[in-house]
């Protein structure tokens, strides 16, 4: 696929009369979406905003939203989702550091936004007229196709543009993974859309004509991810691992017969349950994708072996190899290229990644740098590469911590703990204590765990300063809204418990 | 055991995992009544729930669920057939 933004244009000119959205069991085709998508670029238009503008969408689970999100791209503008949930003050720091000056909304915007939204034109997409003709496709490869803010280590909102040469790039290596796609397909948006996840989740379908099933955005998010998937039979499904935790209990009664390709991605995939959710999904080809989001959504893959065994670190199944027109090099403590299996940071080089930080030179210097002539990004993540090429994700860079001036990677004290625990989920973290010396936190997803027990089998497998200084019991991990384990969260729930 | 029985028990273990000691639920309260009730706590409650009456329930039960009376109703259909 070449121009794989071009090609949704074609999706809607073969694929009129098929759906291409079903949002709360209601189906939108793509003649359908093609009459919103014309109808908001007609209001943007009429708003004249200078070309390539960075537009404002706030994220609701409905057609106008995902239609606002296509004709502001479409038009030459830089999308940028904004989750009204998220604190007013941080959706504040956006619009500013974005430099927004119109915004999509299908829903009233809650006087705490709204106040702060002096000097932006808000645009109602709800009940606009529709217009026939096609919509506008005025792509260039070198515009800001859009920008999302993550949290920065300073509390202020960072800000990631990315292209559509990097889009395009993402897209066009996708397709070259060898997926068997076409506009019967049925694919998964379980993210929230200020998470480029979600990105894929709705570009890679419409790109092949295919179906995008949402789910909604109250109640509890891995229960409708079932339903959904169960109820209109997916057959293309990109997860957090987390929503297998939560099933898990059920895998027994699951059976998806249709699945063809279940991905994941966003956090540590683990070897055990991965194989056990293989028996859920008895024909799929089983995945696990990573990439930050500044290397655009996901760049490298490793395909699960169903019957075991794979490869992994502390039970953490491989993140692979680069997919294609991607560079991953580690890179070790004297900034060079590290040796088989010696750790260090991954750097990301090729098409897909950032032109850059929004308007962040001093975080640009010190996140991105020449290598011999090519450019590449700083993951912030430990990683190795093996004798074949295939690279072991082993925690932040940040979380390498020292103990007593020793080296301690906490996922190996995870790993000795859920081996213990089988399978029990276990999050260690380092916390300073009150004389200001580190210690190592061991949290435990159980209610009912023998902590005697578990510790004497740390203290059998691991050295000394490796011993978690306090274990936690939490009966369910707490997850922030992109579904992964919120360490931060997690640490809050130590002044509600007992610490022994 | 009656409904109302079931929902007094329900209600003593809501109060616990919600952390809420003035919490009183009815047949029709459902997660949007409760602040506390969001997906973490619903996981720890259903664990607790089960726990409780020395039951298990299925994957299509729980989805099922659109307020705590689906819920008594279909404990009390599992402690009585038991």
């Amino acid at each position: 696929m070449n121009n794989p933004l071009r090609q949704i244009v074609d999706s809607f000119q073969r694929y009129q009369q098929l759906p291409s959205f079903c949002i709360n069991n209601t189906f939108y085709t793509y003649g359908d979406l093609s009459k919103h998508i014309k109808g908001i670029q007609n209001q943007i238009l009429e708003s004249n905003p200078p070309a390539n503008s960075n537009i404002g969408v706030m994220t609701f689970n409905d057609i106008e939203t995902y239609a606002s999100i296509l004709a502001i791209l479409f038009s030459g503008h830089s999308f940028v989702p904004i989750n009204p949930e998220h604190p007013a003050e941080r959706n504040e720091a956006i619009f500013e550091q974005g430099e927004i000056s119109l915004l999509c909304t299908s829903e009233t915007i809650h006087k705490d936004v709204s106040s702060k939204l002096s000097g932006v034109k808000v645009l109602n997409t709800k009940n606009l007229k529709f217009s026939d003709g096609e919509f506008l496709f005025q792509v260039k490869e070198n515009d800001l196709a859009y920008i999302l803010f993550t949290s920065g280590s300073t509390g202020i909102p960072k800000g990631v543009p990315l292209k559509v040469s990097n889009l395009n790039a993402f897209l066009s290596s996708f397709f070259k993974m060898g997926y068997q796609l076409n506009e019967k397909d049925r694919f998964l948006q379980m993210f929230d859309l200020t998470f480029d996840l979600s990105i894929m989740s709705y570009l890679a379908p419409l790109c092949v004509g295919a179906c995008v099933y949402t789910i909604p955005l109250t109640g509890f998010k891995y229960m409708h991810v079932y339903s959904v998937m169960e109820e209109h039979r997916l057959t293309f499904t990109l997860m957090v691992p987390s929503i297998l935790t939560h099933l898990r209990q059920y895998f027994d009664e699951i059976k998806l017969d249709e699945l063809k390709y279940s991905l994941f991605c966003g956090e540590a995939l683990y070897e055990d349950i991965t194989l056990e959710w293989a028996k859920c999904v008895p024909n799929a080809v089983i995945e696990n994708v990573y990439g930050p989001t500044e290397a655009t959504i996901f760049c490298s893959r490793y395909v699960i072996n169903r019957q075991g065994p794979n490869k992994n670190l502390n039970g953490i199944l491989s993140i692979g190899k680069a997919m294609d027109g991607v560079v991953l090099m580690v890179l070790n403590d004297q900034n060079q290229q590290a040796a088989i299996n010696e750790k260090g940071e991954l750097c990301i080089a090729g098409a897909q990644v950032t032109p850059g930080y929004w308007k962040n030179e001093e975080k640009n210097k010190e996140a991105f740098f020449l290598h011999e002539g090519t450019r590449f990004y700083k993951t912030g993540d430990l990683c190795y590469t093996d004798e074949s090429g295939d690279i072991f994700y082993s925690g932040r860079v940040d979380f390498q911590v020292k103990i007593q001036g020793f080296r301690v990677e906490l996922g190996e004290i995870e790993f000795h703990a859920r081996y213990f625990l089988k399978s029990v989920a276990a999050v260690a973290v380092a916390v300073q204590n009150d004389l200001n010396a580190w210690q190592i936190n061991l949290f435990v997803e159980s209610d009912q765990i023998q902590k005697d027990a578990l510790m004497e089998h740390l203290k059998a497998h691991l050295p000394a300063y490796m011993i978690p200084s306090a274990i936690i019991p939490v009966p369910i991990f707490p997850l922030n809204t992109n579904g992964k384990v919120d360490r931060k969260q997690l640490l809050l729930t130590l002044n509600k418990t007992n610490i022994s | 055991m009656s409904h109302i029985e079931i929902l007094d028990q329900i209600n003593a273990i809501f109060r616990r995992v919600f952390e809420n000691d003035s919490l009183q639920i009815q047949m029709e309260t459902s997660a949007d009544d409760v602040d506390e009730w969001d997906s973490l706590n619903h996981t720890v409650m259903i664990v607790e729930v089960e726990k409780h009456f020395n039951i298990k329930f299925k994957l299509k039960e729980v989805l099922s669920f659109q307020n705590v009376g689906d819920m008594v109703n279909i404990i009390h259909s599992k402690v009585t057939s038991a």
